[in-house]
């Protein structure tokens, strides 16, 4: 069965003078799935979705979203396009109240064009309720806390009416709880019907929620393909984890 | 333009690089360890130039022997600004700053005014108008000094900062604040530390500045602005790059000042605003701005 | 406690406005406003206080201005007299040159003084910080000497002079209206562009600039628009003002001064708040008049303006406003606060 491109990616480049940190990445995002994107620190994944969603200047490569090309295009017009992100470092804007925040992304987001600031004030109440800020909704961003941050930011996005959410870190500094309802928010959205990218560190989340994984190292890719397979992957655990743990890991492969 | 014109040109510029070197490295230090604009710089550099003309005028000590009392009071006066005054809100939005060092400028050109009169002063030492001549071209003694000793300072900042424990700290200060602060460092010292020694060189360079051009109290706002360009045009954070810049930028001046003299400072300040828009790295120096 | 930080930006419903101490306070601006439109006919509206009036009165006006790009944009615009100079000379020239009549010919120098700001902001509104604080410094200076040298077109060092307003006997009441309606004006523009998405998206990039981008702001336009309108009020000033004096010098009109006039008025009354640059500006002239009448140096007066934007930097850089409504105890405590939070 042939599937739905909704993002594709082709030679992706990005150089920070003489540095590569995203050299060459081919990407296929398929339409209603949910897509990992891991790799270790400094690997260059926040930096791949940045110039995809043209917060920053792409070096070469081309991006189509949806069959359109969309390489260097500014980011406010990739958002009203119809794709959404968050931070990995919260954004949110602190003078503003939760209601507010969201607000600005019904307001400017992709189905924002028709709605004016009263009726994009309205139509966030159901998704400050969905990511279960309802009792937050007056407040001030900068008086909450991170987990309640880190909603915000899904809820800012989600707002916009996303086709394609990149959800960037969005569990790192989370306790377990905390990272089991968050794992549950995103399969909900994903039943809305919006294709996510999520990029973790945090292990279990992929492995649980994740249909399919694509691994950067050195900018590069180094794997894709199912989440067990690529976890086990040794090029992918000594990414990971370094040379030692994977001595230790196949020994004590090999002795069980 | 005539060889002659132009020569004479460009050791007038290489001259001028000079000063303006030192003017700009003490308002390069502040901004790069400090985080802030000190629009005071040239109001620090205009009270050095009077230490240096009241001293000459009423005792008359020589212009180059008050170069050390007028760097070594401003040493304290600086200390003391940043100390009381400045650390109060040194960590609050560029606007408060940004007022606040303005607000020193004000205040300081607005009392010398009114206590040294507005007109201008000249330093007149019997050797002012010496020279010697290569060529066509006029070299003034004076300026030569100021040159060399502009230099010479130079160097000795770049020697401090690198090999004393206390200039290794003002820059494990400027680089991570937090973790200076694990390392003992003690930032308010530091902080006012720091800001006096942009002070102090403002201060010098107002004295050597004194010797070869007249002053007045409304002269440190021009030398401000002219820090600023330098610092933007060589990349913040480097002495080379301090270097390079005040030599670049000597050379727009004097140029402009043959071509179009009404305007030099106009001109100045669009190179500034050109350099800022297209080249916003700076000639030298690593990206400012995100 | 906490619910009454801040107001929320949302100002579209009226319904709580008169309520409370918020209606009380809202209430005495109103009957002030209204005072104020009635002034001129009052019996003590002598000449001097219709002209003291009319200062402030244009004072707010660029205020309420240059809070659009430094109070809302959340950009630190330091060169806004550049706006009041393009203006000034924009409607003077105008005048005498063209021989247009007054309100053409301030539509020209407000006209001029927004082309320039979206001139000059597409290119220097993408630096930030200090960066974008010193080009706006530069520019205007800059500005300033070339109107200075400029003598063919500007009149250079000996000014243009404008004709005078008629009939005179009215001028002062004429100017006086000019520049309330002005200030009103402005209020209303700033109270509909609140409820416009170009308020919303001003607040979002002064939060946080990248996240505004991302959520499918257009953040280019959204800041060139609140620097021309800022430029729109300043330039509107400095052509009543220019009329008003019937006179426009280079050094006058481009002094940096005025600048810091419009900043301080904003961060008195509190910057990125409808009504707080238009009461900022009546709270900067009662301190500055107090000031100068106790301390009897005429000379000294930058000086006294240089002391004002320090201790008000240093102890109340978030404005007075939330002593005057009472929101916040006026202790040694609320005004040591800003240290605390800020000293190294």
């Amino acid at each position: 069965m042939e599937r739905e491109v909704i993002l594709e990616t082709k030679q992706a480049t990005k150089h920070f003078g003489g540095l590569a940190a995203v050299e060459k990445v081919d990407m296929t995002i398929y339409k209603g799935e949910i897509l990992g994107l891991i790799g270790p620190n400094g690997a260059g994944k926040t930096t791949f979705v940045n110039i995809i969603t043209g917060m920053l200047p792409i070096t070469s490569g081309k991006v189509y979203f949806k069959g359109q090309d969309i390489t260097g295009w500014p980011a406010f017009k990739i958002g009203r396009l119809g794709i959404a992100r968050t931070f990995q470092i919260v954004k949110p804007f602190r003078g503003m109240t939760v209601q507010e925040n969201v607000a600005v992304g019904a307001m400017f987001g992709h189905g924002g064009a028709k709605r004016s600031p009263r009726e994009a004030l309205e139509h966030v109440d159901h998704i400050i309720e969905f990511v279960g800020m309802a009792d937050l909704r007056e407040k001030h961003a900068d008086e909450l806390t991170l987990p309640y941050l880190k909603r915000l930011e899904l809820a800012k996005a989600l707002a916009m009416d996303p086709e394609l959410l990149f959800l960037d870190e969005v569990m790192a500094g989370l306790n377990t709880k905390e990272i089991e309802s968050a794992m549950e928010l995103v399969r909900k959205i994903n039943e809305k019907g919006i294709t996510i990218l999520v990029i973790e560190h945090v292990m279990k989340a992929i492995v649980g929620v994740t249909q399919r994984v694509f691994v950067l190292n050195f900018g590069q890719e180094l794997a894709q393909g199912a989440p067990q397979e690529v976890l086990n992957n040794p090029a992918v655990i000594q990414a990971y984890l370094g040379e030692k743990f994977v001595a230790r890991f196949f020994r004590q492969q090999k002795a069980a | 333009m005539e060889t002659l014109q132009l020569t004479q040109g460009v050791v007038n510029a290489i001259l001028l690089s000079g000063t303006l070197t030192l003017v700009a490295i003490g308002f390069s230090i502040v901004w790069g360890i400090l985080n802030i604009i000190n629009l005071a710089h040239g109001a620090f550099l205009m009270v050095g130039a009077y230490i240096t003309y009241w001293l000459f005028t009423l005792y008359g000590v020589d212009p180059f022997l008050s170069l050390p009392i007028s760097m070594l009071t401003m040493f304290v006066v600086g200390y003391m600004v940043q100390r009381y005054l400045i650390n109060l809100v040194i960590r609050a939005p560029l606007l408060v700053t940004f007022l606040l060092t303005f607000a020193l400028e004000i205040i300081i050109i607005n009392l010398a005014t009114f206590f040294w009169k507005g007109d201008l002063r000249s330093v007149t030492p019997d050797y002012a108008g010496l020279g010697f001549t290569i060529g066509d071209v006029q070299i003034p003694y004076v300026r030569l000094a100021a040159f060399v000793i502009s230099l010479v300072l130079t160097g000795l900042l770049h020697v401090f900062m690198t090999y004393t424990k206390t200039g290794n700290a003002i820059r494990a200060t400027g680089m991570d604040i937090d973790a200076a602060r694990l390392q003992g460092v003690r930032i308010p010292q530091t902080y006012a530390l720091t800001y006096a020694l942009g002070t102090a060189l403002a201060a010098g360079a107002g004295t050597l500045i004194s010797i070869s051009f007249p002053i007045d109290p409304t002269m440190g706002g021009a030398y401000t602005l002219r820090a600023f360009v330098i610092c933007v045009l060589g990349g913040l954070g480097s002495i080379p790059g301090v270097i390079l810049g005040a030599l670049l930028f000597s050379f727009i001046e004097v140029f402009s000042g043959i071509w179009a003299p009404s305007l030099k400072d106009a001109i100045a300040l669009l190179v500034l605003v050109l350099v800022l828009i297209f080249r916003p790295s700076g000639i030298a120096g690593k990206a400012f701005y995100h | 406690m906490s619910d009454q930080k801040k107001a929320p930006i949302r100002f579209s419903s009226l319904d709580g406005l008169f309520k409370g101490r918020q209606g009380v306070l809202f209430s005495i601006f109103l009957l002030f406003i209204l005072f104020l439109g009635v002034f001129p006919f009052l019996p003590f509206a002598s000449g001097f206080w219709l002209n003291t009036l009319t200062l402030i009165l244009l004072l707010a006006a660029m205020s309420i201005g240059w809070n659009f790009i430094g109070g809302y944009t959340g950009y630190a615009a330091f060169g806004n007299v550049a706006f009041f100079g393009i203006g000034a000379y924009g409607t003077g020239l105008s005048m005498i040159r063209l021989g247009l009549s007054f309100f053409p010919a301030l539509l020209i120098g407000a006209v001029a003084a927004m082309v320039f700001a979206i001139l000059i902001g597409l290119p220097i509104l993408r630096l930030k910080g200090h960066y974008f604080a010193i080009a706006t410094v530069a520019i205007a200076t800059a500005l300033g000497e070339i109107a200075d040298s400029w003598t063919s077109f500007t009149g250079g060092a000996a000014g243009i002079t404008l004709p005078f307003f008629d009939p005179i006997e009215w001028s002062g009441q004429f100017f006086y209206y000019m520049a309330y309606l002005l200030a009103i004006g402005g209020l209303l523009l700033t109270w509909f562009i609140l409820n416009r998405k170009m308020g919303y998206s001003w607040v979002a990039i002064r939060e946080d600039e990248d996240a505004a981008n991302m959520m499918g702001i257009n953040t280019t336009w959204s800041k060139v628009m609140a620097f021309a309108l800022s430029a729109l009020m300043a330039g509107l000033a400095g052509g009543i003002y220019a009329y008003w004096k019937t006179f426009v010098l280079a050094e006058e009109v481009f002094k940096i001064e005025y600048t810091l006039q419009m900043i301080l008025a904003a961060v008195l009354g509190g910057t990125g708040t409808i009504f707080g640059p238009f009461i900022g500006a009546f709270i900067y002239y009662i301190l500055i008049t107090l000031l100068v009448f106790f301390l009897p140096v005429g000379q000294l007066h930058a000086t006294i303006l240089g002391a004002i934007i320090i201790l008000v930097m240093v102890f109340t850089p978030k404005g007075l406003m939330d002593f005057i409504s009472g929101r916040k105890k006026l202790s040694i405590n609320a005004l040591l606060e800003n240290i605390r939070t800020y000293r190294v």
